[in-house]
């Protein structure tokens, strides 16, 4: 319903997609985004401090910008986080090969994120030139 | 040859005449011939060497897929609203009745086709004298040469409580005996000191031999240093008096302290069940620490020599003949839970030698010679590590291992760290890079937690293990769990209102962590200039979640002739474990922590519950695979027994749930069978 209320703006159908629901589902995972980011961030940055792993502060920078860019609603947020998610699924595996239990928490939620980003690809739009 | 004969007969006389006086000296019998397992499970290891092992062979890897429900047995021992139970108990089955106590120690006598009750016995004991969690692992019996074939309690029940009595009831009847003790009870208080309920409890089966009755008790952790003693007695199992005392503190008490006294306060106890050479008169008994468990540097030299020891001591007189320490100056409460099993092994001529075989929380499964205590397989050495301890010149330099066999993995790292989201992963590695860990044996330390691994929960821990004679397979089912712990300094204690178990009861709340033994608690060490907070199985912040990966635990089998691993497995699926407690029915096997242990049958199967899914299963001896399973009403936190009626295999397991476990409360034990 919504949609069609866009479609009618004078912008057109691009600029409707980043109006109304769609535009709420990116600002409400943006906000997820930025929540566990900012976990990630600063737990890594103390980590990191520890002398432990840097996955998680560098992961969490990248959720942090990725959740900037799906606020901005522009098509690099799923690029910038199919690079972490790459750099991820390379970081899990050699840390723990194929231990199907210690996969868990490095590759579960990570790929939800990826799936969420996916399914709000409507509102995301390429960066205008 | 007359001379011969002469001097023979002489030798004889000579031998009758010592054994009379020794028998009338301390009660002690001749060894007597013992009852074999098979369509009988007369004693709680299965036959007297404790072997958990069955010469049943009716149900097989090929046929037990169709094994079926035979009956469910209720105890009636229901727990009361805010009790907390872990009943853990493995029953006896003899002639055609199967005879068990309940958690707080009613005994039971049923008939082993049907489940259907002939008697039971209730002592009643009270909410009060709960320990950690009420829990009866198993009974005894003994039957009387010098009784009558039909006379009361000629074959006797005898069970030791959680309210420290130790009881005789008859087999047939469960009518007290009242030949023992007074009225068929002998108080095991006596001289032991003030009665604090829950203190001083028996959660272990009675040993028998040569008609002594031994017993130790556990002593509730942590408390004080200041504790009930940890004395091994000896009863004669006819009359219930004391035929000796084995006091580590003060030999003099051997016939009881003096009036006003009590025996030595605070020494190493025994609550694992222990396991006697009738041929020899020896009973092995596995110790635990000291009171308390996590500072030792004001110990006493008694008791840095019998702690965490296996300890054989004479049957006639309570005398120790000697003694095996598997951990030196314990700080890590890795006291001995396991039973040893008695075995032949290859002594050093390639001959065997009666040996016993004792698994520990550690992992290390040391193989002793039964006679002299000397190891029958290479001793190694671990280094003792000393940075961040309390009292670095109380840690021992070095500790013993088995380079024969030990369940224990590799130290942790922080790739090892776990959790459902890298947000709860990163929260472990943060407490991993923030403790103290410098691998195996981190000593205790109060400025940070320190990691512990393995945790106290083992290793081997009262399960034990089970070992096939025939083919030479031994069956260790193992917890491999961390646990991350602190001592705290005694002020801050007093601030947090940690309180010993004999502190009056105020109005004021206790601090919620001080209740149970599971998850996170803390335990006062009166006496010490530390408490312990103790996080068992290091659960993370806030979501209860583990911090280490899986597995939690395995099953392994090893050769008992080289003493290598033959498949390793993780026990347990995760059908009931999820973040925030909630199950995730996953079919899944992951590892999981477990307690109780195996029986092994000749048919070529491995019974075991034990892990927290509440599962019980069979499993291929020579594979490792599941090849049966069954859900359980709740856990099966016990050591299973199969046995036979009319020519019919069963198998039993109590699934009575277990509080440390959290695998559910119940009062139930479930036979199988296959159909007719």
């Amino acid at each position: 319903m919504t949609l069609t209320r866009n479609a009618a703006f004078a912008d057109g159908p691009a600029a409707a997609r980043r109006g109304g629901a769609w535009r709420i589902a990116a600002i409400l995972l943006s906000i997820v985004l930025a929540l566990f980011g900012i976990v990630l961030f600063g737990g890594g940055l103390w980590l990191i401090w520890l002398g432990g792993s840097w996955y998680y502060g560098l992961a969490g920078a990248g959720l942090l910008a990725t959740a900037y860019l799906v606020l901005q609603q522009r098509m690099a947020a799923l690029k910038l986080y199919l690079v972490v998610w790459v750099l991820t699924l390379i970081w899990a595996f050699w840390e723990v090969g194929f231990n199907f239990w210690a996969q868990i928490p490095r590759l579960v939620a990570p790929t939800v994120v990826l799936v969420l980003l996916l399914a709000i690809l409507p509102a995301l739009r390429p960066r205008r030139t | 040859m007359t001379n011969l004969l002469r001097v023979s007969l002489a030798a004889a006389m000579a031998t009758a005449l010592a054994g009379t006086a020794l028998a009338q000296e301390t009660a002690v019998k001749p060894a007597a011939p013992q009852p074999p397992v098979g369509a009988d499970w007369p004693f709680y290891g299965g036959d007297e060497n404790a072997s958990r092992y069955s010469p049943l062979s009716q149900i097989t890897p090929e046929n037990v897929g169709k094994l079926e429900r035979a009956f469910v047995l209720h105890t009636g021992d229901v727990p009361s609203p805010k009790a907390r139970y872990s009943p853990e108990t493995t029953p006896l089955k003899i002639g055609r009745s199967l005879i068990m106590c309940s958690a707080k120690n009613i005994l039971v006598s049923a008939d082993a086709a049907t489940g259907k009750e002939n008697w039971r016995y209730d002592p009643g004991v009270p909410d009060a004298a709960i320990p950690h969690a009420a829990a009866c692992r198993g009974i005894a019996t003994y039957t009387a040469p010098e009784l009558a074939e039909d006379a009361a309690c000629k074959t006797r029940v005898i069970e030791a409580t959680l309210d420290a009595r130790l009881i005789a009831v008859d087999l047939k009847t469960g009518q007290p005996c009242q030949d023992f003790g007074t009225g068929g009870q002998v108080d095991l208080w006596n001289g032991i000191g003030k009665r604090v309920p829950g203190w001083y409890a028996v959660t272990a089966p009675p040993t028998v031999v040569r008609g002594v009755v031994v017993t130790g008790a556990q002593v509730k952790d942590g408390q004080d240093e200041d504790a009930p003693s940890g004395v091994m007695r000896g009863f004669n199992a006819v009359t219930g008096q004391l035929a000796w005392a084995w006091d580590m503190g003060n030999p003099a008490n051997k016939n009881g302290p003096a009036e006003g006294e009590t025996y030595t306060r605070g020494t190493p106890n025994n609550w694992a069940a222990g396991v006697a050479d009738e041929k020899l008169g020896y009973v092995y008994i596995p110790t635990g620490n000291s009171s308390i468990d996590y500072y030792g540097s004001n110990r006493k030299d008694y008791e840095n020599e019998f702690s965490t020891s296996l300890v054989a001591l004479n049957a006639a007189t309570g005398d120790v003949v000697w003694h095996f320490q598997t951990i030196h100056h314990d700080v890590w409460d890795y006291d001995l839970g396991s039973q040893g099993t008695l075995i032949d092994f290859p002594g050093a001529d390639g001959k065997p030698v009666p040996a016993i075989l004792l698994p520990t929380k550690q992992g290390d499964i040391y193989i002793l010679d039964r006679a002299t205590g000397k190891p029958l397989i290479p001793i190694g050495e671990a280094k003792g590590q000393k940075g961040g301890s309390v009292e670095p010149d109380y840690i021992a330099d070095s500790q013993p291992t088995s380079l024969w066999h030990t369940l224990r993995k590799e130290p942790l790292v922080e790739s090892d760290m776990w959790g459902f989201t890298p947000i709860d992963q990163m929260m472990c590695r943060i407490q991993f890079r923030s403790a103290n860990y410098e691998g195996y044996l981190t000593p205790p330390s109060a400025d940070k937690p320190w990691i512990q691994y393995p945790g106290y929960n083992g290793g081997s821990d009262w399960g034990s293990v089970a070992i096939d004679p025939v083919n030479g397979v031994l069956i260790a089912n193992y917890n491999d769990i961390p646990n991350l712990n602190q001592l705290i300094e005694r002020p801050e204690a007093d601030k947090m209102g940690v309180r010993p178990i004999y502190a009056p009861k105020t109005d004021a709340p206790a601090p919620k962590s001080t209740g149970g033994e599971g998850g996170a608690s803390i335990y006062p060490q009166i006496n010490a200039p530390y408490a312990i907070k103790v996080n068992s199985g290091w659960r993370n912040w806030g979501t209860g979640v583990p911090c280490s990966a899986p597995p939690y635990g395995g099953i392994r089998a090893v050769d008992m002739k080289t003493g290598e691993t033959l498949w390793d497995e993780p026990l347990g699926t995760a059908r009931r474990n999820g973040p925030f407690g909630i199950p995730s029915y996953l079919p899944f096997t992951i590892g999981l922590p477990n307690n109780g242990g195996s029986v092994i049958t000749a048919g070529g199967l491995i019974f075991i519950g034990a892990a927290t899914d509440n599962l019980f299963r069979a499993i291929d001896v020579k594979t490792g695979e599941v090849l049966w399973q069954d859900v359980l009403p709740a856990g099966g936190q016990a050591n299973p027994i199969t046995y036979e009626v009319d020519g019919q295999q069963y198998v039993l397991i109590a699934a009575s749930g277990h509080a440390f476990m959290e695998t559910g409360r119940g009062d139930a034990l479930v036979a199988y069978r296959l159909p007719k």
